[in-house]
């Protein structure tokens, strides 16, 4: 543990076993990213080879060209990016809508079902992978992208959230004035209701951009054609090669952790926002 | 149907990005806009190559689709093709290893999309031929012509008892022993070929040969013992894990007891580098030198230089204790489903004639087939540099010409997978020599039984 | 999609009709909108659940044929010491990776909690970090790190003057290899978590303990964690019910393994074990009877942690 002995509170002096343990923190989580970086731009052999090199090689451009000569990376690249956006946005805009009518909206059965909904979050549907490949390939949608994105628009949790979020932050009266004005429940959602919640909707999306490109399993199974892989299944097939040429790997690996790298810096920190709002407030 | 919905989706979330909307960051909804646009834009295109049932597969009679596995350069022989018939169009696709590869083709005939031709391991054959309704007869592509160039005991593996043709053998896998010479010669052992032959006529003078070196130098001898050892040794028996009826046998033949006890003895001979084969490590040993031999059936000698091409010129081949033997080989097979057949044939017309195995093999050094070949002169001058101008058409010829083929059954790549594992497990420390052979029997018959 | 009904006509009354239409729209529109969810939930969801029980009962290979077989799945699985080594397997990572990892999370936040640091969010941010990395690429990475020869923690364990250890050969220590991949990715996004739990936590609580002579071990014993007991449960669970799952790993890191994941299957989890009994072996029916045990493992422990929950709610004031 970190215990930091007698400090006093109003003191900006912080103890430098806070500091090591942060910096410890940063450091574990930061090396083998630098790790896989230097090995994508030096080669298999000098990653197996005593002392370690820890300093990046020149030879980035032959590794990273040969993955895209292996895999088609860059179609890889484009799945992920259509099958993750699809669910993000699909995520997003489908759990605000459901969770606007459990919120704001009253209805027949509207409390049993959404204690279903709440029970559905208990089911690991991750065990089913057997009849859910049967009912792809009776779809005929084994081997695309839909069989990754239909599935995945479904997120219970995303619906809890919007309903707890929508039920905080929208305005009755302003909903009921609306409803006396003649407007239907579409535009009161689209007009009212989803503006206020766009940030939150926002950062749902965002979080099943992220699971979406990073699902393994899933893809893995029901994907076969190299045409068809995400980033994931790229670096599974660069991984597979016989010839077996760790930098190729981590060539492959790193191109495909640059995009989401290169989004979190952009919105890391509505990631880190949505972490701290999401939690459980007791 | 999805890309209805989802143009819809995106366009309405689109829409209300555009929308003012002050408490969003002009950045974030760049991005998010940004991203939007990219993604619908490329559902668009590749909406149109959705594929539906079957696969798309391509009906022009220009183009087929080629599965093979890694670590045979199959990508070579698909140049040679192409150079000589560059109107037409061949996507080679590398699936995996050998039973990956099996397992996706298992996976298409169930009910994918399926390649034109694909390239089946010897050992995962048996398996396909026990539903040979699944490929096209070959014969009546016109393979009943050529099936007398090939091996008999080859091409017996891949034909039906009704006659029917299922796959053309590309290449068998002569056995032979690779060694560094340079290594060789710093502990003190001859490195001229046929004087490391005579080292070892037999497995026990291996095993001599292996303790002198790890005395002289300290380092491991040989890569691993399951692989270089075990997979050598039951190659040459006469039988394997089925007998001569077609039964399984392998808990009761006593060479595969045999080669199981030998791998064990060489292991506690202390002369293994225990570093299994296929690994990253054991690729990056081949170039460092952590062992100074290994298993080298023909297919291996490219891999070695795949692997370790800066070891140019300090290997060379000599002779498997024991004689002869065969490990691996492959076959090209068309699935029944194949949109374009025809193609298919002719690219294996082309390069598995005679002719067409010694050309590659003149390149590759996989070993043909077609025995006629086998007195060419130009295979038996074939020399390879990089093993020091090593005779590798003499040396691979001779270990194949007096095998005893063995039947290969359907669960064969099962039993020798699980004797290999247990035999690694030895290796790793996890499994004590003496009950190795009792667990290596339990693993089989767990993996047997389904 | 329901587009924006024109209530208003220049004569400012909408027709009988369209009233009607209307109001049957609006009465339908609730559950318009939930039905995206229900339809999909019913068909990926629940659907393939039930039809696990069913194929479990059958031996069913997908080019093959297919027979109805009953129980004996479920007989030859229980028989199966395979089984019961992926199950032990399974259990032994999750131990090994969550528990370090929620008392990690637990200290952090506690940590972050207290101070007031300049730059905040970098540091949260760079916890994140391993929560967005690909799986696929950190195992690979991880998997050389820690190589038998060659690995940077072998290397520093020859250092310290210890015997290289092969991490992927004996089941403890592929089981520590793969659980620090595991607790790599979530700790940090887990310590935010905490963190946010934590910042509901009244100050003056803290200050009063400083005021009585509490020291930092001792606030972090009697205030942050009972405070934070609910969502602690919240991890645990989920990290369960994530630790029962977890398959890329064991896939990737152990290149002798194949579908194993190790020559004596030293790693190999339950979830691997189903994939490579259904879509290795193509044995449909074997491998839906793994998913019911899964799937039984997973209404045990939840309802083992529904009972903790609702002692530990009946417990505060």
């Amino acid at each position: 543990m970190n215990p930091a002995p007698h400090r006093r509170r109003s003191a900006n002096r912080i103890h430098p076993a806070v500091y090591v343990a942060l910096g410890g923190m940063v450091f574990f989580s930061v090396f083998p990213l630098y790790w896989m970086f230097v090995v994508a731009t030096t080669d298999s052999a000098t990653a197996y080879s005593l002392p370690p090199h820890v300093l990046p090689g020149g030879n980035f451009f032959h590794l990273a060209s040969l993955v895209f000569e292996i895999v088609p990376f860059v179609q890889a690249l484009m799945n992920s990016l259509v099958v993750a956006t699809s669910i993000g946005v699909g995520q997003a805009f489908l759990c605000a809508l459901a969770g606007f009518a459990f919120a704001k909206l009253s209805f027949r059965g509207r409390n049993t079902l959404f204690l279903i909904v709440v029970l559905t979050m208990t089911v690991p549907t991750q065990l089913s992978v057997v009849p859910q490949y049967l009912i792809m390939s009776r779809l005929n949608w084994v081997d695309t992208l839909q069989a990754l994105i239909v599935p995945g628009l479904v997120s219970a949790f995303g619906i809890f959230w919007m309903r707890q979020h929508i039920g905080n932050v929208v305005n009755d009266e302003l909903m009921n004035a609306a409803r006396v004005d003649g407007a239907t429940t579409w535009q009161i959602f689209w007009r009212i209701a989803f503006p206020v919640v766009r940030p939150a909707a926002l950062i749902l999306g965002l979080f099943g951009f992220v699971n979406a490109w990073n699902d393994f399993l899933w893809p893995f199974i029901v994907l076969k054609s190299p045409e068809r892989y995400t980033v994931q299944i790229a670096i599974k097939a660069l991984q597979n090669n016989r010839d077996i040429d760790l930098g190729l790997a981590m060539s492959g690996s790193f191109l495909a952790t640059l995009p989401l790298l290169v989004l979190f810096v952009f919105v890391g920190r509505r990631l880190v926002q949505g972490i701290m709002e999401g939690a459980f407030k007791g | 149907m999805l890309t209805f919905v989802n143009v819809g989706v995106i366009l309405t979330i689109a829409e209300a990005a555009a929308v003012d909307d002050h408490r969003m960051e002009g950045r974030l909804k760049r991005v998010v806009t940004t991203a939007t646009a990219v993604a619908a834009a490329a559902m668009i295109l590749t909406a149109g190559c959705t594929p539906g049932s079957g696969g798309s597969g391509s009906s022009d009679p220009n183009t087929f689709e080629f599965w093979s596995f890694t670590g045979i350069n199959q990508q070579a022989s698909v140049d040679a093709y192409t150079s000589d018939h560059p109107d037409i169009d061949v996507k080679l696709t590398e699936v995996g290893d050998t039973s990956e590869t099996a397992q996706a083709l298992t996976a298409a005939l169930a009910g994918g999309k399926v390649p034109d031709l694909v390239l089946i391991q010897g050992d995962d054959m048996p398996k396909f031929m026990q539903a040979p309704e699944n490929f096209v007869d070959l014969t009546t592509l016109g393979a009943d012509q050529m099936t007398g160039d090939y091996l008999d005991w080859v091409i017996s593996q891949s034909t039906t008892e009704d006659g029917r043709v299922i796959g053309i053998p590309t290449d068998v896998g002569g056995m032979a022993i690779a060694y560094r010479t340079d290594l060789f010669a710093a502990a003190g052992l001859p490195t001229d070929r046929d004087e490391v032959s005579d080292l070892w006529p037999t497995w026990d003078a291996f095993m001599d040969v292996g303790k002198q070196y790890v005395a002289a130098t300290g380092k491991p001898f040989l890569d691993n013992t399951p692989t270089s050892i075990f997979f050598q040794a039951v190659n040459q028996g006469s039988e394997r894990y089925y007998d001569a009826n077609r039964e399984l046998s392998y808990d009761k033949n006593p060479q595969v007891k045999e080669a199981f006890d030998l791998t064990l003895r060489m292991y506690e001979a202390g002369i293994s580098g225990r570093i299994a084969s296929w690994t990253p490590g054991w690729t990056a040993g081949m170039s460092k030198g952590d062992f100074a031999v290994m298993s080298a059936p023909s297919w291996m000698l490219n891999a070695i230089k795949t692997n370790a091409p800066d070891s140019v010129g300090k290997w060379d081949v000599a002779t498997i204790p024991g004689g002869s033997g065969n490990w691996g080989g492959s076959y090209l097979a068309i699935p029944a489903r194949a949109k374009n057949p025809a193609a298919a044939w002719d690219y294996i017309a082309t390069m598995q004639s005679p002719e067409g195995q010694l050309a590659h093999f003149l390149e590759h050094g996989a070993l043909p087939t077609t025995p006629s070949v086998y007195t060419d002169p130009q295979l038996l001058a074939k020399t390879d540099p990089f093993f020091s101008d090593a005779p590798i058409g003499q040396i691979y010829t001779e270990s194949v010409v007096n095998i005893e083929p063995f039947y290969i059954g359907p669960d064969d790549a099962t039993i020798g997978t699980e004797l290999l594992n247990t035999l690694t497990s030895v290796e790793q420390g996890q499994v004590e020599p003496d009950e190795a052979w009792d667990t290596a029997l339990t693993n089989v018959r767990n993996a047997l039984r389904g | 999609m329901l587009s924006p009904a024109t209530a208003r006509k220049d004569t400012g009354r909408p027709t009988r009709s369209r009233q009607i239409q209307q109001g049957v729209r609006e009465r339908l529109a609730p559950y318009a909108y939930i039905a995206p969810f229900f339809l999909l939930f019913f068909i990926f969801g629940l659907f393939p659940l039930l039809f696990t029980f069913y194929i479990a009962l059958f031996d069913w290979n997908p080019i093959g044929e297919r027979s109805y077989v009953g129980l004996k799945n479920f007989s030859d699985l229980v028989d199966d010491p395979r089984f019961w080594g992926a199950l032990r397997n399974t259990f032994s990572i999750w131990v090994l990776s969550t528990v370090p990892q929620l008392l990690i999370a637990l200290g952090m936040a506690h940590v972050l909690n207290h101070v007031r640091l300049r730059a905040a969010t970098l540091f949260r941010m760079s916890m994140l970090v391993p929560y967005v990395t690909s799986v696929a690429a950190t195992t690979i990475v991880f998997a050389q790190l820690f190589d038998r020869d060659y690995g940077m923690l072998n290397w520093l364990l020859g250092l310290l003057g210890f015997e290289h250890i092969d991490f992927t050969a004996s089941p403890w220590g592929s089981h520590f290899m793969i659980a620090v991949m595991v607790a790599w990715r979530w700790t940090g996004y887990n310590t935010l978590l905490y963190l946010a739990s934590l910042q509901a936590v009244p100050r003056d609580l803290y200050e009063a303990a400083a005021v009585d002579g509490a020291n930092g071990w001792k606030q972090f014993r009697h205030i942050t964690v009972p405070s934070l007991r609910p969502i602690i449960v919240f991890t645990v669970i989920t990290s369960t019910i994530g630790g029962l799952q977890i398959f890329t790993e064991p896939l990737l890191a152990n290149p002798v393994g194949g579908l194993t994941c190790g020559a004596a299957r030293q790693c190999q989890t339950l979830t691997l074990f189903l994939y490579e009994q259904a879509f290795g072996r193509f044995h449909f029916g074997y491998g839906a009877a793994i998913g019911v045990a899964l799937f039984v493992l997973v209404v045990i422990i939840s309802a083992i942690n529904y009972l903790l929950v609702t002692r530990i709610r009946s417990e505060r004031p």
